[in-house]
């Protein structure tokens, strides 16, 4: 049988034109619900594929999965409108969607870093196969947010060995920080906490040839004076690294920062 | 309380390092003889790091490196064995770690996003009576 | 020769735009065109896919494209299908509506439908796709399903086997030969994968009982059209039963002793030959030399054979293996957990040395937090040579749960109930639990604080506040504890554990009926429980030792659970006692780990110290966890002449549980397995037994125990557990109870 699809208020979809539907979907998305702006959009595309509202229609449908944060509907709908336009005016805006969709589920460093890689494999489609589109540069900036987001993970696991004086183990991570990631900002703080698990192995000219890539590079961070400091044992004091051990309970259990 | 010892890293046995020849073997032989390194230096001309470390976990107390020992490398320019040196744990220094940490730019999860996370996976219909 | 356009013409596309097509054939206006590049550009378009026929027709100075599109699917629906849902017929298929219609992924939808139903015994089910077609060139995709009789195995029979009968043999195989219940059994159906399967389980069977020659030389099955039913035929060569002879270990590794490695081999020398017990020595093995630090160590067993007096003489080599380290530990998928409380489960670290055993230990330990549904732990090629990455895949499940409720009845007025529970906090393995329970009489709340890493050490610290009245139901008096509890626990061995802990509470008994003035056969509750009123200050330290090798002992399916404590109150407060308990388990998997059997052994005591006298609220009861078939206070010293007849508790208690878990045939994603278990146990002994009217208390031991089943269902709010109990003894005044709903709890 023919599967009518209902308007909210139960006006037959069938007999609405394209442009209504659509009008209507975006009623819905400008009031109040993204998801049942989404059903509308789709609806638009399965009554009327020919009508040039199917096309527009799509792409809205996955910016409407984006917004209600369904993002595993919105890359679905984002992926069919460049499978069946590759060529459409809003492809550039559809692959967007796509990267933004991995992006913004990204959260705090200590997380899951599977999304991460795929935000940046999309993300950089979106850069090299519409580059003079409008989003290529937001895409390009979302890109470097994401490469540092990753460096910031590889910082984390190397923060993880070095405070549990696992010196070799957290020297490869900050060097993987230093060597793939040299744009991200994470570097001289990676550079500073080679200058750290190098002394702590004893092994003191590899600390300084580290010591001296930070001051050639980020000679006016606080990084380098730190370092500066651990190197020459003069200069400027750490600030007080020190505390008593009620300080650390609250800051380790209830801040939740652990170093 | 008994302690419990774990060993960390790797060091080369005695006799494979025995075969290594200053000046003759490449980084390609040292490797086949020993083993690729733990770590390695920061620049690509840097040395070869070998690092053995034994933990003792002993009650509540916290982990404790009681021995470790470094094997270090070097090679020279042309990327030949130069020299090989041995440290142990009274060379390390202890550092006192900063704890300043750069702003990965994303914030933690929220205590309420968890808590009303929660209340979505629970059937509140035979809890409201 | 070759072309020159100056315009280039696509006609006949409606949905598909024109850039879209022009870019697919990779053709411009202007540019010379040889015939093969034409060529070239008529296969592009019709590689995408989307055109049900295409032509390239030079006209002029005009290329011009023509195209006609396959319709677009409008909806698709499966008729006649009842065995297998619309949903799995959904997955089976390709096509997908909204996307473009296509003949050939129509066949192949049907193709793979009517396989599912091959799988499912119904050879002769058929499937045709059909189209009907709308406005828009738009069709409706329809598969039409005939799903025919299932066809069955008659009979399954055997030649060439002497040592086993055809009916032990029928027994070993999934496959059933269709007998009365032909209707109901799914297993008599014929299907090929089943077969195979069978394969393998018949020589399993054969080989874990000494025949290591034997082979099938062939399965025949023979389908006979008119029964619609097959005739299934294995053909085998048993060869000899091989026993153990001499068992030996030798090393060829500097400071590795194989007699040491020899004591842990299980093989009795003279019994069955199974690869099995080869592979648990092996790992028996494997695992000592992980518990003694020693790197790369591998057992390999080496056969050789006997055939004069079929023995078989196992010499374990103890060698060197592949010197190969962990580059990197990757974990992913955790959206809320941080990335540190996975990777302390690790006791090894980038850059160790390769051990698989202990990485299986790590998986073990990550799947024991319970935060994640399956924590998949993978080892897979390095960048470099001798080098692994370990991949960690977890996937993350809810761990906490949000209860907020009102309630009103009559007698106890308008109550709270908000109870909040997260087992980890923020992501961080932390655990934090309230509960605030308010009616008009009875008021609890409890607050459970628990940081498993303290100071990032393998220390675990937990505080415990609670506020607890009861009223039980099934006693005359209420209790109001109050009080709380900081503790910590940490390992002192490899298997072994301490806990410390201080506790400080506010007993309170109240409420204690004392009879009906005017009617003197009332005279309430004991004088016990009477003289017991009032409330107490109880200030404790306590200590709790376990140890337990069920995770870490050498036989990974096999261990034991030993917990022993004390707690002597009397540090400031009113209660002065020492309160000691004790529990042995041990468990064992069996069957080729289908079914646990598990024994456990528990008691306790408590002796007030100086003058002082326990009271029923720190004297022992034996809850319903401990005493199956038993109302909780249904058991022990009861003051018979007082009208109340409350329970008094005891300063002794003893329970022994056996028990055994086992599927019941059921399919794996219903969750539910079954149970049988013994219970047996008492609560005795009071310093005060003068009861009401001066009549002696009976608080001398007297066994109870019972018998029964149960069902575990694993539900989305934990592993629930259905006790059906049969009490065997029992004195005549306990309360007995024949069916439970427990959570079951890891021990």
């Amino acid at each position: 049988c023919e599967r009518v699809g209902m308007a909210s208020r139960d006006v037959p979809l069938e007999s609405m034109s394209a442009e209504q539907i659509y009008r209507r979907a975006e009623l819905e998305l400008e009031t109040r619900d993204p998801e049942e702006a989404a059903r509308f959009f789709g609806e638009v595309e399965r009554l009327y594929p020919y009508s040039a509202w199917a096309q527009r229609a799509l792409v809205m449908q996955a910016f409407a999965y984006h917004r209600d944060g369904d993002f595993e509907s919105a890359r679905g709908a984002a992926q069919r409108y460049l499978d069946l336009y590759p060529g459409g005016e809003d492809a550039a805006y559809a692959q967007y969607l796509l990267a933004l969709s991995y992006y913004d589920q990204i959260d705090d460093v200590g997380r899951d870093q599977g999304l991460t890689f795929q935000a940046l494999q999309a993300l950089r489609e979106v850069i090299e196969v519409y580059p003079d589109s409008e989003y290529a540069s937001q895409a390009m900036l979302k890109f470097d947010l994401a490469f540092d987001h990753l460096a910031g993970k590889e910082m984390e696991i190397g923060r993880y060995y070095l405070r549990r004086q696992h010196y070799a183990a957290a020297i490869n991570r900050f060097r993987v920080v230093v060597e793939q990631f040299q744009t991200t900002t994470h570097t001289p703080e990676a550079l500073y906490r080679l200058v750290e698990s190098y002394l702590s192995l004893g092994l003191v000219d590899e600390a300084r040839s580290a010591g001296a890539i930070l001051g050639y590079n980020y000679r006016s961070t606080e990084w380098y004076q730190d370092a500066y400091a651990l190197l020459t044992g003069r200069g400027l004091t750490l600030e007080p690294a020190g505390d008593n051990w009620l300080s650390a309970i609250y800051r380790q259990v209830i801040r939740g920062e652990w170093l | 309380c008994a302690a419990v010892y774990r060993n960390h890293g790797y060091v080369p046995s005695d006799q494979s390092m025995a075969t290594l020849q200053v000046g003759r073997d490449t980084r390609e032989e040292v490797a086949q003889a020993v083993g690729r390194p733990t770590s390695t230096g920061i620049l690509d001309t840097g040395g070869w790091y070998y690092v053995e470390s034994r933990f003792r976990h002993r009650g509540y107390a916290a982990p404790e490196e009681i021995d470790r020992e470094v094997v270090a490398i070097s090679f020279t320019d042309g990327g030949v064995l130069r020299n090989i040196e041995r440290f142990g744990l009274e060379d390390g220094r202890v550092v006192r770690l900063s704890r300043r940490t750069t702003d990965g730019g994303t914030q933690e999860i929220g205590f309420l996003r968890q808590l009303f996370g929660n209340v979505g996976n629970l059937n509140a219909a035979d809890f409201v009576d | 020769q070759n072309f020159q356009f100056s315009d280039i013409r696509i006609e006949g596309n409606r949905r598909v735009d024109s850039a879209s097509i022009l870019n697919a054939a990779g053709v411009a206006p202007g540019q010379a065109l040889s015939a093969g590049a034409l060529n070239a550009a008529y296969q592009n378009v019709v590689n995408t896919g989307l055109f049900e026929t295409v032509e390239i027709v030079p006209a002029g100075n005009v290329l011009v494209i023509r195209v006609s599109e396959w319709p677009t699917v409008n909806q698709i629906s499966i008729e006649g299908n009842r065995r297998i849902s619309d949903e799995e017929i959904q997955e089976v298929i390709g096509s997908v509506p909204r996307r473009v219609y296509s003949p050939a992924q129509a066949e192949a939808d049907a193709a793979a439908i009517a396989e599912a139903y091959g799988a499912g015994g119904r050879l002769s089910a058929s499937v045709t796709p059909r189209i009907i077609r709308r406005s828009d060139n738009r069709v409706d995709l329809v598969f039409e399903i005939v799903e025919g009789r299932v066809t069955e195995i008659e009979r399954l029979s055997f030649v060439g086997n002497r040592a086993y009968s055809d009916r032990r043999l029928r027994r070993v195989l999934q496959t059933r030969q269709a007998g009365l219940l032909r209707t109901f059994i799914g297993g008599d159906t014929f299907v090929a994968e089943r077969i195979d399967l069978d394969r393998q389980l018949l020589t399993d069977f054969y080989n874990s009982r000494g025949f290591i020659d034997f082979q099938i030389h062939s399965v025949n099955n023979e389908f006979a059209r008119d029964r619609n039913a097959f005739f299934v035929q294995f053909n085998v060569q048993e060869g000899l039963q091989y026993d153990f002879g001499r068992i030996t270990a030798s090393s060829s590794l500097p400071g590795v002793n194989a007699q040491d490695f020899l004591g842990v081999s299980t093989i009795r020398s003279g019994g069955t030959y199974t690869p099995r017990a080869i592979e648990e020595t092996v790992a028996r093995m494997e695992r000592l030399a992980l518990a003694r630090g020693l790197n790369f160590v591998r057992a390999t067993p080496q056969v050789t054979r006997d055939p004069r007096n079929q023995r078989l003489d196992v010499n374990f080599l103890l060698e060197q293996g592949p010197r190969i380290f962990v580059e990197r530990i990757d974990i992913e998928g955790n959206a809320t957990t941080l990335d540190r409380v996975i990777r302390q489960q690790f006791n090894i670290v980038e850059g160790d040395p390769f051990n698989p055993r202990e990485i299986a230990a790590s998986a073990e330990r990550i799947r024991a937090l319970g935060f994640f549904a399956d924590a998949a732990v993978e080892a897979r090629d390095g960048t470099g040579p001798g080098q692994v990455i370990v991949d960690v895949d977890v996937e993350e499940q809810p761990t906490g749960s949000l209860s907020f409720g009102g309630s009103y009845s009559t007698d106890t007025g308008f109550g709270l109930n908000l109870g909040y529970q997260e087992r980890n906090f923020l992501g961080r393995g932390q655990t934090l639990a309230f509960n605030i329970v308010t009616a008009t009489n009875s008021q609890s709340s409890r607050f459970t604080f628990v940081e498993p890493f303290f100071f990032g050490r393998d220390l675990a610290f937990r505080f415990d506040a609670f506020y607890n009245t009861d009223d039980f139901d099934e006693a005359d008096y209420n209790t109001r504890v109050v009080g709380f509890s900081p503790s910590i626990t940490f390992p002192i061995s490899l298997n072994g554990r301490l806990g410390l802990r201080y506790r400080l509470s506010k007993d309170t008994i109240l409420d204690v009926d004392t009879g009906d003035p005017d009617n003197p056969l009332d005279d309430g509750s004991s004088p016990i429980i009477q003289s017991e009123e009032g409330s107490l200050y109880t200030s404790s330290v306590g200590y709790t030792y376990s140890y337990d090798t069920r995770r870490t002992g050498l036989d990974p399916n096999a261990g034991i659970l030993f917990r022993f404590s004390q707690d002597l109150a009397g540090l400031g407060g009113d209660s002065e006692y020492i309160k000691t308990e004790a529990l042995l388990l041990g468990q064992r998997q069996v069957f080729g780990e289908e079914i646990t059997l598990r024994a456990t052994l528990e008691g306790g005591a408590i002796n007030a110290l100086g003058d002082t006298e326990t009271r029923v609220t720190d004297r022992f009861f034996l809850g319903s966890r401990q005493l199956r078939g038993f109302e909780p206070l249904g058991v022990g010293p009861r003051d018979l002449n007082a009208t109340n007849e409350d329970a008094l508790g005891g300063n002794a208690y003893a329970a022994a549980r056996l028990e055994a878990e086992f599927p019941i045939g059921l399919p794996e994603e219903y969750g539910i397995s079954g149970g049988v278990f013994l219970d047996a146990g008492s609560v005795w002994s009071l310093e005060d037994t003068t009861g009401a009217g001066g009549v002696e208390v009976d608080d001398s031991f007297h066994l109870r125990s019972s018998i029964g089943v149960s069902i575990f269902w694993t539900t989305p709010f934990g592993p629930l557990r259905f006790n059906f109990s049969e009490p065997l003894q029992a004195e005549d005044y306990d309360n007995t109870r024949s069916f439970n709903v427990t959570v079951s709890t890891e021990f």
